[in-house]
């Protein structure tokens, strides 16, 4: 039986005690309206629901209304039902607060109507409160429920019943997805053009714009299966696809080549395995394995995190980040509230969290809550024991191996459902389970999600494997539906629009402009080398590690200890190519020929210098190099220098440091010259390679010289290089945290960027300049040109007719710099439709 | 889900008189500097205070600028051979300023001149983060938080632009003069600081390394002119209403970069954007600023807050070892500094007094620490010993100078903006350790006092992946009332 009579009408409600507008500020308000045109899309309120909301409702409201309890049809236990309402209907007005039910009856003087009927209610504060939340739309942590058991994700794989086919559209996404359509009676989109899938497919899997040859190319071929071989095609350009993906992997995994932590030495990168791995397709399971248990220093970067200099809290420790960022990467799940105490918003606790960091530590781990010691000290633990446990008693790398076969269990599902939302999320605009880091909470259609997910497993966790089955649905070739303020957090009803990146934006204007700087600052082998080719290379090192005679007979030179080491090369001809790799502990300068290439401050950072422009024949040309020792007190010093020549016929040569090259402790000036020559050249001494030098030059050095084989047509790509200015402004973060989701809207700070920054500007009138030069026949083909490759489809006649006017007959590179900025701000092209 | 709030409506929230949003005992514990209760009561609405002001300019002397050879003046010792480092407490006399009895540094006469017209803090202290890096100290005094974080932590001009929007809609709210974030040391912890962080980048701070380059920033593209400019906007809107894809435009994002072009398009082509050009001033004005780029950047800033920006910071930059940073010829280079902060900072408060701005701009000179001769951190400190000379007594003129960083007591000026006029709170002790002594003020505390002279209570609150994040740390913070008017 009901006793809630208030829900059997619904008034027009009237604040009684509710707040007055706020008349006082309308002027602030105004001026923020206008200057902020879209609300922001990132996770915050002025109220806080778990901290402000929860104890007022637990305090009032769920003896009735949670659980199993639905006094008046009405259960508060979730946000879902909160939002049905009662069975009167919805019991908030977010288009009108204070009319809404609920503000009435827990303000209502009227005994007969106020909530909870019994005890003495609601207290102005709490009322207030409740007000101002239901303004703010009533925010709701995701997957929160009142009533445990809430939504629980299953750990395991389940298999899934494919509903039977409709219309004809067999695929199995399409299939899932036609269930769920007809089930909320959801009219499917309609299906995009040649040209429209192409630019989405283009952009989505290598984050390239569609040449205008790929363009022509693609709309002239009539084949029925054009467009699963386009993906294929797509999803094999390795090294596009690893470019692109780069980007993507180090948000999520926070690897970047510069930004907090690398100047006090407290981090490390990971770019060249990452690279490697993306670029060999590295199955996912064994990739996870391979951070989380690193097999070698390559991928240790991301487990090791970031050591600040100083007294950091207690929930930021090296091994606390490791819980979160494993957690987080890799699960989905959020343990930063859990590493301080236990979460008030899911179900981890604060010794879960630091159960995840014991794994990883290697000192006795005392459990902290809100970085105050609880006396207790914590024991490595997998919170998933279902699957298995860590040992704690095992050695740390033992440990690490354990949570990596954990993680990567055939058994858990939670490790693939994580990673195939997430690439849905790329594809589709918004993830299965949204935010992608709630996976906690329950997904929009979990058939679909576990389908996908059992699909990633079955094909031995090819990530390329589930895009394709992805971007070969008919829903994924579908029109991008368009998305009211309102309707952003709806449920899925198809694509979305999705902006560019900065990446795929700065990329794309490399592209139509030709701008694409000519060095990548990655270190990183821009494609796939022939093994043999890198065996050859290996066979032909010939660089051994040599000083001065202070390291005669195992003896270590003394602290700057600085000395010049030189050679001569000889030449019949110049060679085709010619490169340096130079290592030297602690610092170099090289000289060719009286000419600077180089200097190097940290060893372990290989330099590499093109000698192919530098080198002339039929001269002796001299190389010198001024190598200086460090540190305090005696310490090993080497220097090691392989240069490599390659003729036309690929035939190679080496030429490697050694004992052949000479030494003096007489100094050149600082350009590499003597006035003098010295007279004190003496044969160098070889040192003993020491470990660490051989791990880190070594094999880069292979890589390196190896590259020098095969021509490299590829453009350099933005996720390659430093962010700058253009590429923060659009979004790319400073990856000190976790990025899962970068904004999708663009602001008036970013929009000011694009309007007058001079990266911007320079590159389009640098494009305009050698478009000019390309020598079009006519304006008309130059316009099409732009807008082929841009929105990959020709203009249509009125927009022909207005890019012409603005040309004018003799396009100048004024015009052509404007009007390719006019084509770049449109919509069509900011975002993927 | 992500938290939507309604942006036409951010500050739906009840207003009050700030001092009757403190209790009675909240008071009496404050003034009497007993501990206090937390009043992180999670049952109670936010109250935002009334505000005593409408925008701030934040100079900051990055690079820890030494107290005692700036604005608290202890006992003067000139260089000589083989002084006692431990002898070395300010390297400058003291001179009288419009305070009666109240000195400041030899170097600072202008300053002196105008110090009735604000609040002088001597008591501001800084936590010792175990070691000295000052782009993490940075970091604290700009967010409010130690670093790391789990989360990337708003700019104090960030939160500003959040809470109260701009004042004038075509003026970007965080305006940020002076410091490159490229190409200089630290370059990538001074970015994780200067930032809307979680806000996202709408929020975010508009650089001006270069005032004398501001102009440029909001003007067309360089090498382009007005008219060009204009007629590439109309190609564009052109290019727009042809579009066959319109149906797509009716997508919101779509709509809001189209809202955004044409902000962009409002300033760059506004009569406000003649704020950035400083070359507009007359001649004398530009004169009594230009005692480099601090000091025009000083000049801008008074440009930009009279046309309507909400937080400005003018910066002496922080490039490693330099400027303020002093680890070697201290006192050369503090004078220096002197001459470059001491007209500019006066003519800024005079010229916004002038106009009738002072009352309600809120001008603060900060710095992350203070500097000692002797003592690195503050007494106890395990912080590694970073000064170049390491000897007891000096022998060259090199060595005389405060190149340690110190963060037991370090000073703090107001001006405008509610607070008291000539009026100097706590003090530092006479003799090292030359650590407040008296009502010592946290970055915490100040930053309260600074939020909630704009009308921002300490308490506000964002919810930021489930994590309650206040505007001082976990809402802690408490304004010192006594410096308030």
């Amino acid at each position: 039986m009901s006793h809630h009579p208030v829900l059997k009408f619904v008034p027009h409600v009237m604040p009684r005690n509710g707040i007055p507008p706020l008349r006082g500020l309308s002027w602030v308000c105004l001026a923020f309206a206008v200057w902020l045109c879209s609300p922001s899309t990132s996770a915050f309120a002025q109220i806080d629901f778990a901290h402000q909301i929860v104890p007022i409702l637990r305090k009032h409201c769920m003896e009735c209304h949670s659980g199993t309890k639905i006094s008046g049809g009405l259960s508060l236990n979730d946000q879902a039902a909160f939002l049905q309402g009662s069975e009167n209907g919805r019991i908030v007005d977010f288009a009108q607060p204070d009319k809404s039910l609920l503000l009435h009856v827990v303000t209502t003087d009227d005994t007969d109507f106020r909530m909870p009927p019994k005890g003495p209610g609601l207290n102005k504060a709490e009322a207030a409160l409740l007000r101002q939340w239901i303004k703010e739309k009533a925010p709701w942590e995701p997957g929160f429920a009142f009533t445990r058991p809430a939504y629980e994700p299953p750990l395991k794989p389940r298999k899934v019943e494919l509903p039977p086919i409709v219309n004809g559209r067999a695929h199995p996404i399409d299939r899932l997805v036609d269930a769920s359509f007809a089930s909320r009676q959801i009219q499917r989109p309609a299906g995009i053009s040649d040209g429209e899938f192409l630019r989405r497919a283009s952009l989505d899997l290598i984050g390239l714009l569609p040449t205008p040859e790929e363009y022509a190319a693609f709309m002239a071929d009539h084949h029925p299966d054009k467009r699963t071989r386009l993906i294929q095609s797509l999803l094999n350009r390795d090294v596009d696809y690893a470019e692109h993906w780069l980007s993507f992997w180090n948000d999520l995994l926070r690897n970047d080549y510069s930004g907090t932590g690398f100047i006090t030495g407290g981090r490390r990168q990971i770019s060249s395995w990452l690279y490697e791995s993306l670029l060999n397709n590295l199955p996912y399971d064994q990739f996870a394995r391979e951070l989380i248990a690193p097999p070698s220093i390559e991928s240790r970067g991301y487990i090791d995190g970031i050591t600040w200099r100083g007294t950091v809290s207690a929930g930021q420790t090296v091994e606390i980040q490791f819980a979160q960022s494993v957690g987080q990467s890799f699960l989905g799940i959020n343990l930063k509230c859990a590493s301080c105490h236990d979460s008030f918003i899911d179900r981890w606790k604060l010794d879960e969290a630091y159960g995840l960091a014991a794994i990883y530590s290697t000192r006795p781990l005392e459990i902290h809550r809100c970085d105050k010691p609880t006396g207790r000290m914590a024991k490595a633990y997998w919170p998933f024991p279902e699957l298995g446990q860590v040992d704690p008693a095992a050695p740390r790398d033992e440990r690490l191996k354990q949570l990596a076969s954990l993680m990567t269990h055939p058994e858990n599902g939670r490790f693939t459902r994580t990673i195939v939302n997430r690439l849905w999320h790329r594809l589709m605009g918004r993830g299965i389970v949204h935010p992608l880091d709630a996976m906690q909470s329950e997904p929009e259609n979990a058939d679909l999600l576990d389908y996908l997910a059992n699909h990633l497993q079955e094909h031995q966790y090819d990530l390329k494997q589930t895009l394709e089955f992805i971007a070969t649905s008919e829903i994924y070739q579908a029109k991008a539906a368009s998305v009211s303020e309102e309707s952003l957090q709806a449920s899925f009803r198809g694509p979305r629009a999705r902006r560019l990146s900065a990446e795929q934006f700065v990329d794309a204007v490399w592209q139509l402009t030709g701008t694409a700087p000519k060095k990548p600052d990655a270190n990183v082998v821009r494609g796939k080398l022939d093994p043999s080719l890198l065996e050859a290379t290996a066979q032909a090192m010939s660089a051994t590690w040599i000083w001065g005679d202070s390291a005669r007979d195992g003896k270590s030179p003394p602290a700057n200890e600085t000395l010049a080491f030189r050679t001569t090369i000889n030449l019949l001809e110049v060679p085709h190519k010619a490169a340096a790799i130079i290592s030297c502990d602690n610092e170099y300068t090289m000289y060719l020929n009286g000419k600077k290439l180089g200097d190097g401050k940290n060893w372990e950072t290989l330099g590499s210098y093109s000698l192919t422009s530098a080198l002339k024949a039929n001269q002796p040309n001299q190389l010198l190099v001024v190598g200086k020792n460090a540190g305090a007190g005696n310490n090993p010093a080497g220097l090691f220098v392989e240069i490599q020549l390659i003729q036309k016929d690929g035939s190679r040569q080496h030429i490697g440091s050694s004992t052949q090259w000479e030494w003096s402790p007489t100094l050149p000036d600082a350009k590499g010259k003597y006035a003098q020559q010295p007279t004190d050249w003496k044969p160098a001494v070889k040192v003993p390679a020491l470990d660490v030098w051989t791990q880190h030059t070594l094999q880069p050095a292979i890589n390196r010289l190896a590259e020098l084989n095969f021509d490299q047509d590829h453009m350099v790509r933005s996720s390659l290089v430093k962010s700058d200015f253009l590429m923060r402004s659009l979004g790319r973060p400073n990856r000190d945290q976790i990025v899962s989701m970068r904004p999708n809207d663009l602001t008036t700070l970013e929009a000011i960027d694009l309007s007058n920054g001079e990266t911007l500007s320079t590159a389009l009138d640098q494009g305009a300049r050698s478009l000019l030069e390309k020598d079009y026949a006519t304006t008309p083909e130059l316009v099409n040109w732009i807008y082929s490759y841009s929105l990959s489809r020709p203009p249509t006649e009125t927009e022909l007719a207005t890019a012409l006017a603005a040309l004018g007959d003799e396009p100048t590179r004024e015009n052509v710099a404007d009007l390719l900025w006019a084509i770049l701000m449109q919509p069509e092209f900011f975002y993927v439709n | 889900m992500a938290f939507e709030i309604d942006p036409s409506t951010p500050r739906s929230i009840v207003r009050r008189d700030f001092v009757k949003a403190l209790t009675m005992a909240g008071l009496a514990a404050m003034a009497t500097g007993e501990p206090r209760v937390v009043r992180a009561n999670s049952e109670e609405p936010l109250v935002h205070p009334k505000p005593t002001a409408d925008a701030c300019i934040l100079l900051w002397m990055a690079g820890g600028m030494a107290a005692p050879d700036t604005f608290d003046p202890k006992r003067y010792r000139p260089f000589e051979k083989g002084l006692a480092v431990a002898d070395m407490l300010s390297t400058f006399p003291a001179i009288n300023t419009s305070i009666d009895g109240v000195q400041i540094c030899e170097g600072l006469e202008n300053i002196a001149q105008i110090l009735h017209r604000g609040t002088l803090i001597r008591s501001a202290v800084q936590p010792d983060l175990g070691s000295i890096l000052h782009s993490r100290h940075q970091y604290h005094w700009h967010t409010g938080y130690v670093p790391p974080q789990t989360v990337a932590c708003p700019h104090l001009g960030s939160w500003m632009a959040k809470v109260l929007g701009p004042r004038n809609p075509v003026m970007p709210a965080f305006i940020n003069i002076g410091q490159r974030l490229e190409g200089v040391g630290e370059s990538e912890e001074l970015k994780a600081f200067t930032t809307a962080g979680f806000f996202g980048s709408e929020f975010g701070p508009m650089n001006l390394p270069f005032p004398e380059e501001a102009a440029q920033s909001v003007k067309p593209p360089q090498g382009m002119t007005n008219t060009r400019f204009a007629n590439r906007e109309r190609l564009f809107r052109q290019l727009i209403d042809k579009n066959p894809h319109r149906d797509q435009l009716s997508d919101y994002q779509q709509q809001s970069m189209l809202r955004s072009l044409d902000n962009a398009y409002r300033l760059l082509s506004s009569k406000e954007r003649e704020a950035f050009d400083i070359t507009l001033e007359p001649k004398e004005v530009q004169e009594k600023y230009n005692t480099g780029r601090f000091g025009r950047g000083c000049l801008l800033a008074r440009r930009l807050i009279e046309n309507g920006a909400r937080f400005v910071e003018v910066t002496t930059e922080y490039v490693p070892f330099l400027h303020w940073d002093t680890h070697a010829n201290g006192h050369e280079t503090v004078a220096r500094m002197h001459q470059e902060i001491d007209r500019p900072i006066a003519t800024l408060v005079q010229e916004l007094d002038e106009r009738g701005l002072l009352d309600r701009t809120l001008v603060i000179v900060a710095s992350e620490f203070s500097r000692d001769a002797l003592m690195e951190g503050k007494p106890g400190s395990n912080a590694g010993d970073q000064a170049a000379f390491r000897g007891d007594n000096i022998s060259e003129m090199a060595h005389y100078g405060l190149h340690r960083h110190f963060t037991g007591g370090s000073s703090v000026l107001m001006f405008g903006g509610g607070m008291k006029k000539a009026y100097v709170h706590g003090q530092t002790a006479d003799e090292r350790p030359l650590i407040a002594i008296k009502d010592p003020v946290t970055v915490m505390d100040l930053h309260a006092t600074i939020m909630t002279a704009m009308g921002i209570s300490p308490r506000t609150v964002y919810s930021i992946e489930g994590r309650p994040f206040y505007v001082t740390e976990d809402g802690k913070g408490l304004p010192v009332t006594q410096l308030f008017a």
